[in-house]
């Protein structure tokens, strides 16, 4: 069946419009949009260029903590003592003292890369004669672990590791058997970096595509058979790499290697792996990583405005920079300090960090974050409490000040409260029951799904998941098709504004404006000006809908 | 839970799995989740309160519940600071766990001397099944709490036992310390809101 689909897709006919927006669609009509900035939206795919990838400093700003925490500490009238929060890992328990295993980069065998080449595509077929040149390098449990079928048939791998080539995490597998297929991926880094002074960004090898990244001393590879385009793994590799710099931050992992090239990082790592594993099936699942967007839980806006203007009278206390609701991985409502801005790709590390710990629905707790984003250098503290018995809607309070957990309680307790007065926390209750909404809504004929950003809020809806694709399968082969429309839109040289794809099973159109992405998925025999008018169709419904799907106004403190 | 309600400030330090939130589950909700969920590790550090009444007196607990994790190490500070009660937890099967806890000791011994330590070791209830499965010793604990004039403790978050032994005596010994230095305290707490302590974060620039 995959088959099918791949020749399908060779015959298909794409057809590249430059009609600009206008012909479809007035542009203050943009379902969705709205100029009160809540979450930073000026990022696109393509600010991901490969440049930016390359980078190995962080385009972000530094030091937002730490002038919010210089006004703080004008304001205060006695002189505050100002403590740093201590480096995350002490000099005592840095083990300088390991000698490399072994010295892979070594010239002499580079020779053998190529080999090893075939022996990472994950084929069944073993590299005998690899294996047999270079024996000291693999164990025979480790020949054993990365050839067992189990492995191999995992479609999606993700590896994190050290410049030195020290597994810091596998997403499948345990990563201390896999020290040598990770030494081999580190010799191939480091062999284009410093024969060629360029650097390794992909391999295709049969239907796997190996891409790699380089950020910070650490080297996080993607190896996928699925339909990500390389971008697309990068981008998920950011998503990684994003998500360590939250444990960390930014300044505690450069310091790290600066002062221990072969420190192991699964030590002040341990206990997050939650975090990564959560972040990669969250990445397989929710279209909004992929968008860099969020979606927001369907609510009368009514009801929303409630909720945010309980959060931002009954939070108003100093030093705190982000007020959020979140339920089931889906925004309620944000209330932020003045001119400060959440990033999406930094709310989906707070939606993951939810996601992925039980341990916030037993107690209120308040834990360090950093937001690569907002500020790598620093941690922001975060209050999470759920406010309903069934801990479906969490409260995030995010604060510059580490003493500000019984203020922040004390808030909690009265947010919690005038929001249960108000039944606002039963109507989010019931607008999680009854999920989000079904295509047939839409009532558009042959329209079987679809994605909708407003780029202007950064936030996107979709319908719910319905047969066919209600199936693992489908729903895999489903993301698939957005996958590639997405990328056939976004990096095909330019950016294509409008692309019409017919494929075996359905036919699908995408759309990029200015104002809004839109990819929706239509029965096979739809034709071109029948998509175009249902698209129409849609945005006109989107926009009769946006004040319940989107979050369009922004409140502060 | 407002920090002003609080008596006793308790805060449960030790080793990543060494069952410290159990041992919160039982004493606030008296209940064991460990035969039923796996073991899921603690973010941060969780806020918990509980009232009990000693010599008919309420005192309201506040207990820290912090997460063992070694990245937390460093910012463990801000958990236990002003701390009057450490529960320092240790796994009686564990015996880097024991290694750990004297760690903890060393630190609040540091930093917070205002901080009476009472040494835990958990999940008795496995070693009474099965003898052969300790590897902290009594006399090795007992000895480490004569160190730091504190008291060993051997409790089970399985079958409850021991646990509000634990609490119950360190609102007794507060309560003792507030008579015996009525006029201290009462000047302490003057002092505190006169001048306010902030800490800031800084981040790790
Ligand atoms: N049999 C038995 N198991 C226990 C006991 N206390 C804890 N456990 C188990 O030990 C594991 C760790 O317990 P936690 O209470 O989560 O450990 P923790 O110290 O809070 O760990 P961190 O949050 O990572 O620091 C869990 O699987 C518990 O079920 C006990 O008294 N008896
Ligand atoms: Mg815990």
């Amino acid at each position: 069946m995959a088959t099918e689909i791949r020749e399908a897709e060779q015959n298909a006919s794409v057809s590249d419009s430059d009609s600009g927006q206008s012909d479809f669609i007035e542009t203050n009509e943009i379902p969705g949009k709205s100029s009160n900035t809540l979450l930073v939206a000026n990022d696109s795919f393509e600010d991901l260029s490969y440049a930016e990838l390359n980078n190995t400093i962080v385009a972000s700003p530094m030091g937002t903590i730490n002038s919010l925490v210089k006004k703080k500490a004008k304001r205060s009238l006695s002189l505050p003592e100002r403590e740093h929060v201590e480096d995350t890992v002490s000099e005592s328990e840095v083990d300088d003292s390991e000698v490399e295993t072994s010295e892979i980069c070594d010239d002499s065998q580079v020779d053998m890369i190529e080999a090893r080449v075939t022996e990472l595509s994950l084929q069944e077929t073993t590299s005998q004669t690899a294996d047999a040149q270079i024996p000291h390098l693999m164990t025979n449990t480790d020949t054993d672990y990365v050839n067992s079928p189990e492995w191999k048939r995992q479609k999606k791998h993700i590896f994190i590791l050290s410049e030195s080539g020290k597994p810091i995490y596998s997403r499948h597998g345990n990563e201390d058997k896999l020290v040598t297929i990770m030494g081999v991926m580190q010799a191939l880094v480091s062999f284009v970096a410093d024969s060629n002074k360029d650097t390794l960004r992909s391999i295709v090898a049969g239907d796997h595509k190996f891409v790699f990244m380089t950020r910070d001393h650490l080297t996080f590879v993607g190896v996928t058979r699925g339909k990500e385009s390389t971008q697309q793994m990068f981008l998920q590799l950011t998503y990684m790499y994003n998500q360590v710099i939250s444990i960390l931050t930014h300044s505690t992992l450069t310091r790290i290697f600066k002062q221990h090239r072969n420190y192991d990082l699964r030590r002040p790592l341990s206990g997050a792996e939650k975090f990564f594993d959560n972040l990669l099936n969250l990445m397989d699942v929710e279209p909004g990583l992929l968008l860099t967007s969020v979606r927001c839980l369907p609510l009368d806006s009514n009801v929303r405005d409630i909720v945010s203007q309980t959060i931002a009278q009954h939070a108003k206390v100093k030093d705190l920079v982000f007020a959020l609701i979140i339920a089931q991985n889906q925004l309620v409502a944000v209330v932020r300090m003045k001119k400060y801005y959440l990033h999406p790709m930094d709310l989906h590390l707070i939606l993951n960090l939810i996601n992925a710990s039980e341990s916030f629905k037993a107690a209120e707790s308040w834990t360090p974050i950093c937001l690569p984003k907002f500020d790598a250098a620093g941690f922001l503290q975060a209050h999470v409490s759920y406010l309903d018995e069934e801990c479906q809607t969490c409260l995030l309070l995010l604060s510059v000040d580490i003493e500000a957990f019984y203020t922040l309680s004390e808030c909690k307790a009265k947010i919690q409260e005038r929001l249960i007065k108000y039944n606002a926390l039963a109507a989010i209750n019931n607008s999680l029951k009854r999920n989000s909404y079904s295509i047939q809504q839409c009532s558009i004929s042959d329209l079987r799904h679809f994605l909708y950003k407003s780029r202007s809020t950064a936030q996107y809806t979709s319908p719910e998941l319905e047969a066919p694709y209600n199936t693992k399968e489908e729903k895999e082969r489903l993301f698939g098709l957005y996958y590639y429309l997405h990328d056939r839109i976004h990096t095909s040289g330019r950016t294509l504004k409008i692309l019409f794809h017919v494929g075996a099973y359905e036919t699908l159109l995408g759309w990029v404006t200015t104002g809004f992405e839109l990819y929706a998925v239509f029965g096979p025999l739809v034709t071109k000006m029948s998509a175009i008018h249902a698209v129409n169709k849609l945005l006109r419904w989107i926009k009769k809908e946006e004040d319940r799907l989107f979050i369009l106004s922004s409140v502060t403190f | 839970m407002s920090g002003g309600k609080v008596d006793i400030k308790v805060v449960l330090l030790g080793k990543a799995y060494a069952g410290k939130t159990s041992l919160v589950e039982r004493y606030i909700h008296n209940r064991f989740l460990g035969e039923t969920v796996p073991y899921q590790n603690t973010i941060g550090a969780a806020f918990g309160a509980k009232t009990v009444t000693v010599n008919n007196q309420n005192v309201v607990i506040g207990i820290w519940d912090t997460a063992g994790s070694e990245r937390y190490e460093a910012m463990s500070r801000i958990y236990y600071r002003g701390a009057k009660a450490a529960i320092v937890c240790y796994d009686l099967t564990d015996k880097s766990s024991f290694d750990r806890a004297r760690f903890w000791i060393g630190e609040l011994q540091k930093y917070e001397q205002g901080c009476q330590i009472y040494l835990c070791g958990t999940k008795f209830d496995i070693i009474e099944d099965n003898p052969d499965l300790r590897t902290v010793s009594e006399r090795d604990a007992h000895a480490l709490a004569l160190d730091v004039r504190g008291e060993n403790y051997e409790t089970s978050s399985k079958t409850g036992k021991d646990i509000d032994k634990i609490f119950t005596k360190i609102a007794v010994d507060y309560l003792a310390s507030k008579t015996a230095h009525k006029n201290e305290v009462d000047a302490d707490i003057v002092e505190l809101r006169k001048h306010p302590k902030k800490h800031l974060c800084q981040g790790c620039s």
